[in-house]
């Protein structure tokens, strides 16, 4: 088969050699370096804003159990700071659904009082706005994933610190050690300990006992009841204990049903996070388009000079391509690296309260799939462009 | 250069055609699922009304426990008055007016009364077809009745009073009722 193609036809299927590109990228060090520069920018602005989108939607993901339901007052959407359901509700919830899980005698009902509110360090410190909440130790049957990772369940006038809560008060994390002190709802509390929850949202609250709560805000109701059904019983039941006690105006949601509700409602900022990351990856197809017409374009006799001697034009097409690749290819690493380091974990704060940004596989990809379209992007015009030229005009070029 | 700004205004043009792309409006924030229960709705349904039937506001202020009645309502009262995957749903008194029932009202959702809350909890009560040991039977009401949002029903069945005044109807017959033509 081979025999039948003539010299030149398999010269014109001949690559030009991987080292020619990479020495090409040396021959002009600073133009590369400050490409790459730009491109590694580029692709660690696109991670970030993934990592952002990927921390928000674990951080809801994580926050829900699917055999724990919410029941919170009628016509509250999913507001839970503004619901208020009667105190006898817990106890009626657990005297009348079946299901509810039990485990050596306790239910698996936990009545909670939930506020944001202005939390200082001290009574004329600076205000932030945290959450608060209220509690019985029923809580922790509930919110299985909870741990306190130091000190004690809170005594009276105590409370129990989530992980993320001092980015979300905007307080340094030494000042939210047990023992130290905050000051919200007219009174001094003192840190009784640090919990986690998995990464949920949960961890950027502040948690204390429920009728310590009750007394400082001078409320006797609950925003809330959570509640754990047994594997073999139906939310539905709870749903129409709801619907029949209509003296209660009470409302029942499956608790990964109200997180994926909020998520939702994220939906404008993901999409406008998903847009930024879109303008990045412009900004940066730029970037290299400049690069690289730059690059090509003072090189037409040098690739005038390879088709005559036989380069096709495919050919130097591909390398152009592959110098392309190497540069956003290196930088996906360095910005990969970078974020590893430096931005995987980092928290931020948003209207729910507190959230780690995540550079996990998917933001990778995200990062890595931005970077190979930057090299494809922003090289293929330029080698196309010089590609037009006639080998002649390009032999004389300046 | 050309090439460029084509390349430019392909680019944006995808990422704002992904930015703006919305979802419908949501007709119905329940789905109809399918009827997987086994049991057959006809048994249910009258093809007469029957006679002597009063609004919920009136059997709420006159039933007691255990009384035989024909009430009257139209299926709604909340977001969601069905009990998925159980034959049981809210209705509330003809009297209460839904959304549609208001000219120029666009609520998504007619049938929660959002327009008349305060009047709803006096007015609703909660229809269930139970089974012989009094657990609501295990079909979608939607499926089993074919019944939806904001059409009238008329319920022979026992009231089942709470000590709160709550009521629920435990039903035995449903008659629907045709849908109103719209005044010429």
């Amino acid at each position: 088969m081979s025999s039948s193609l003539n010299p030149l036809e398999i010269r014109s299927m001949k690559l030009l050699p991987w080292e020619y590109g990479i020495r090409n990228l040396l021959r002009r060090p600073t133009r590369s370096a400050l490409t790459l520069l730009g491109l590694t920018t580029v692709v660690l602005l696109v991670l970030v804003v993934a990592g952002f989108l990927r921390g928000l939607e674990r951080s809801l993901a994580v926050s829900g159990a699917p055999q724990t339901v919410i029941v919170f007052s009628l016509g509250m959407g999913e507001n839970l700071e503004y619901s208020s359901v009667p105190m006898r509700t817990s106890d009626l919830v657990a005297a009348s659904i079946d299901g509810v899980r039990s485990q050596f005698g306790n239910r698996f009902v936990s009545p909670e009082l939930y506020q944001g509110t202005q939390v200082r360090q001290s009574e004329d410190g600076d205000a932030s706005m945290g959450l608060i909440r209220g509690l019985t130790p029923g809580a922790l049957l509930v919110h299985s994933q909870i741990e306190i990772i130091n000190g004690d369940w809170p005594e009276p006038d105590e409370v129990l610190v989530g992980r993320l809560a001092a980015t979300k008060l905007g307080i340094p994390l030494p000042e939210l050690q047990p023992g130290n002190t905050l000051w919200f709802e007219g009174r001094n509390w003192t840190i009784s300990g640090t919990f986690s929850s998995n990464g949920s949202v949960f961890e950027s609250e502040l948690w204390c006992r429920l009728d310590d709560l009750q007394q400082a805000m001078k409320r006797q109701d609950l925003s809330l009841v959570a509640l754990t059904l047994s594997p073999q019983a139906n939310f539905e039941d709870v749903d129409l204990f709801c619907k029949e006690r209509l003296d209660l105006e009470l409302q029942a949601i499956r608790q990964t049903e109200y997180f994926a509700t909020l998520q939702k409602d994220y939906q404008p900022v993901r999409m406008l996070a998903w847009l930024v990351v879109g303008l990045i990856a412009a900004a940066g197809v730029f970037a290299g388009l400049n690069t690289m017409y730059g690059a090509v374009s003072g090189r037409v006799r040098e690739l005038a000079a390879l088709q005559t001697i036989g380069f096709s034009r495919r050919a130097i097409v591909v390398s152009v391509l592959q110098e392309g690749m190497i540069l956003a290819v290196t930088a996906a690493l360095l910005a990969s690296t970078i974020s590893h380091v430096v931005v995987n974990g980092a928290a931020v704060r948003f209207t729910m309260g507190a959230f780690e940004l995540r550079i996990d596989s998917d933001a990778l990809l995200i990062g890595y799939a931005t970077a190979l379209a930057l090299g494809v992007l922003g090289s293929l015009p330029p080698a196309l462009r010089v590609m037009r030229l006639p080998v002649v005009d390009g032999l004389k070029a300046l | 250069m050309k090439t460029v700004s084509s390349i430019a205004a392909l680019l944006l043009s995808l990422f704002i055609a992904a930015g703006c792309s919305s979802e419908s409006p949501t007709e119905s924030t329940t789905e109809t699922p399918a009827n997987t229960s086994g049991i057959d709705g006809a048994q249910f349904l009258l093809d007469a009304e029957p006679d002597g039937s009063s609004g919920v506001i009136a059997v709420r202020e006159a039933a007691t426990d255990g009384d035989d009645i024909v009430i009257t309502g139209r299926i709604g009262g909340s977001v969601n008055p069905w009990i998925k995957g159980r034959a049981a749903f809210s209705i509330v008194d003809p009297s209460l007016r839904a959304c549609t029932d208001i000219p120029g009202d666009e609520c998504e959702t007619p049938w929660d009364y959002c327009c008349e809350t305060d009047k709803l909890a006096a007015a609703t009560a909660l229809v269930k077809f139970v089974d012989d040991s009094g657990k609501p039977l295990a079909a979608d009401s939607r499926d089993l009745l074919s019944v939806k949002e904001l059409q009238t029903v008329v319920v022979q069945g026992k009231a089942q009073r709470d000590e709160a005044g709550n009521l629920t109807i435990l039903a035995s017959r449903l008659f629907v009722r045709p849908d109103a033509q719209p005044a010429e």
